[in-house]
Formats: C-alpha cells, structure tokens, sequence
C-alpha cells in the first residue's frame, strides 16, 4: 500500500526570502492547508476501504488509521523538500491537521467495507 | 467474538447501499439549491462602505511593518483621530445598526432560508430511515463497544443478547452523516453549504454590527507596534541587483 496521491496540485511558497522577519502570504497559506485537508481525507477513505477489506477489527484497524496517517504526514513533508517553514506555519499543522475529521470518514468506509466483504 | 450473525444478503443491496447513495444525492442537490436560492440581496451602502474602510484599516495593520515608520503614524492619525478619524464613531449612533439589522426582513429571510435548507433534509432522511428501516440488524462495526452504547445503536432490535457490533440502521445512518463530510469537501470543493456542524458553530458567532467591529478596529490598530522590517532593504537591493548585472 504505497500508493500516494498528491491530488490537487501544488503548494505554493508561503513564506518570503526574507532573513529578518518571517512573512506569510496568506492565501498561500489556505491553500497548502486545503492541500493538506484534500489529501488526508482522500487517504482515509481509502484506507478505511483498505481496512475493511482486509478484515481489520478493532485496535488493529485504529493502529492502520495512525499508520495511514503517518504515511500521509510523510508524503506531505516529502513535497515540501522537507522545508517546512517555508509552507507552513508550523509543524503541528502538517502532522496534526485533520486527524480527526479523516477518522470519521475512515470509520465509515471501514465499517462499509467490512460489511460488503465480511458480513455477506 | 461470542457468536458470528450472518446476514441476509438483501439488508446489504437495499438498505446500506441505498441510503448512503441517498444521503451523497441528497448533499449534492442541497448544494445546488442553495446555490440557486441565493437571493440578489441589494447591499446597503452604509454598511458596505464601512465594511471597507475595516478592510482598509485590516490591511495596514497586517502590512505595518513594511511602510516607514512615519506614513504608518500619519495612516493610523487618519483611522483613529478623534474629530474626524474614519474609525470613530460618536457614542449616539451606537445601537442603530443592530436594531435596523434585525428588522431588515430581507437579512431574516436569507437566514430562515438558510436554515431550512439545512435541516429540512436532514429532519426528512431521518424520519424516513426510522419509518421503514427499523426493526433489524443493518450492520457490524468492527470493533467493539461498551454495552452503553447499546441503547444509542440497536434501538430497533429487542435482543439483549446481541453483540453491541450489531447495530441498527439509524447508527448507520449518523455513521453517514459525519463520515460524508470529508467526501462532500472533496466532490463539491470547498465552501459547500453541506457541513451542517460547521454552520452550527458559526450561528452564534453571527450578527454584522459594523459600529461595535470599527471600534475593535480602532483599538486594535492603536495595539499596534510598528517594527520596521527592512531596514537594511537598500544594501539588498543592492546586492541583488549587483547579482544580475554580473551574470
């Protein structure tokens, strides 16, 4: 399951040259943090259609979850050429953003999944 | 796991699959609805100029620190002067917009409009769910849950003996509702009027007054500590175009 996808396009560079005093190009800005929203809910829905069909119950399908979610923090970080300062703000936003709505999304696909495969 | 149900396959083809498609269809056509529905509301022109002489003063204070130090002073003289200061308003004229705003009946309509919109389907897809799928076992959550949960998940079903994975399809049909969020702001972009939570939470914060959020412009343009960014700006520009000439 490696299968990245940097879907919707490029991030752009937030911050500016400048050596003495860190500005931020704000509409750069929601625009890398849409990117990453769009990428994490797209890589939980697939990975809860992941879990279910590989049959994944209960710790096991929340520890894949994390993973996925790790896998995505990776990738994201690998696109910025690992400078993250100058795309985002911080590093929480990067790791830490959207978690929890993509766990939703996550839940449902997982439990459709699982249904389809498992409980016929 | 105590016991293994199996399931009829006909729960799986019409009740998971119908309702989730439902309830995608659903969010889809209330988009376009209200996209529809958005009434050509004339903007006053009080509040509008207002509106953009807070922009105005938003922007100098994001871009303070990259003017000098006195057209920042003169710039914030002109906002926060006290005879004639754009951003200063005399105490009278301090409760007329609220009043005006909610006796304005085209703002109230655009906002029961708004409202129904969202909780009509809503209020609909529920009332259905219960009236023809209840009474049986819809699906399995996989992983467990406390026996608390039963009551909230198996309301059709009688049995008590039942794994609380079993659940009923008014659970699937919550799991949907939250579960769909992150598939509408993929398929409609952003800015769709189908995340009902997220509206929720801006109500409270609504009700323009433009008198109360000049006066916070003020305040916190008089806040405002000008750092000058670039002093050494000349000795840059200097060597970046010494740069390019040797190139």
């Amino acid at each position: 399951m490696a299968v990245h996808d940097d879907s919707n396009g490029q991030k752009k560079k937030s911050s500016d040259a400048l050596d003495e005093i860190p500005t931020f190009n704000v509409e750069n800005m929601q625009n890398n943090t849409r990117i990453i929203n769009y990428s994490r809910t797209f890589m939980s829905i697939i990975g809860g259609v992941i879990a279910g069909i590989l049959g994944y119950t209960a710790l096991t399908g929340f520890i894949f979850y994390f993973v996925i979610m790790a896998i995505t923090t990776v990738g994201l970080a690998a696109k910025t050429g690992f400078a993250v300062h100058s795309f985002f703000d911080s590093w929480n936003q990067i790791v830490f953003d959207g978690i929890l709505g993509g766990l939703l999304s996550f839940v449902l696909f997982w439990t459709f999944a699982y249904d389809m495969v498992h409980i016929f | 796991m105590a016991e293994d149900l199996v399931l009829d396959t006909a729960i799986r083809d019409w009740v998971l699959i119908p309702l989730s498609v439902v309830m995608v269809l659903i969010g889809v056509l209330r988009y376009f609805v209200s996209k529809l529905m958005r009434s050509d509301q004339v903007p006053d022109l009080k509040i509008v100029k207002e509106g953009q002489v807070i922009i105005r003063a938003r922007n100098l204070r994001a871009a303070a620190n990259f003017i000098p130090a006195k057209s920042f002073r003169a710039r914030k003289h002109y906002y926060s002067n006290e005879e004639n200061g754009l951003l200063h308003v005399p105490k009278g004229q301090a409760q007329n917009p609220q009043a005006q705003m909610f006796s304005d009946p085209n703002m109230a309509m655009d906002m029961m409009k708004k409202n129904l919109s969202m909780i009509i389907p809503q209020t609909l897809t529920f009332a259905w769910v219960n009236f023809f799928f209840s009474g049986f076992v819809a699906a399995k959550i996989p992983f467990p849950l406390t026996q608390r949960f039963r009551a909230m998940l198996q309301n059709g079903i009688d049995l008590s003996t039942v794994d609380v994975s079993y659940v009923s399809s008014r659970s699937w049909y919550f799991l949907n509702l939250f579960g769909l969020r992150g598939l509408f702001s993929l398929i409609l972009g952003e800015d769709n009027a189908t995340d009902d939570t997220q509206r929720m939470m801006q109500m409270g914060g609504f009700g323009f007054d433009p008198t109360r959020s000049l006066g916070a412009e003020k305040d916190s343009l008089d806040i405002v500590q000008h750092d000058w960014a670039l002093p050494k700006f000349e000795q840059r520009a200097e060597s970046v175009l010494k740069k390019l000439v040797q190139k």
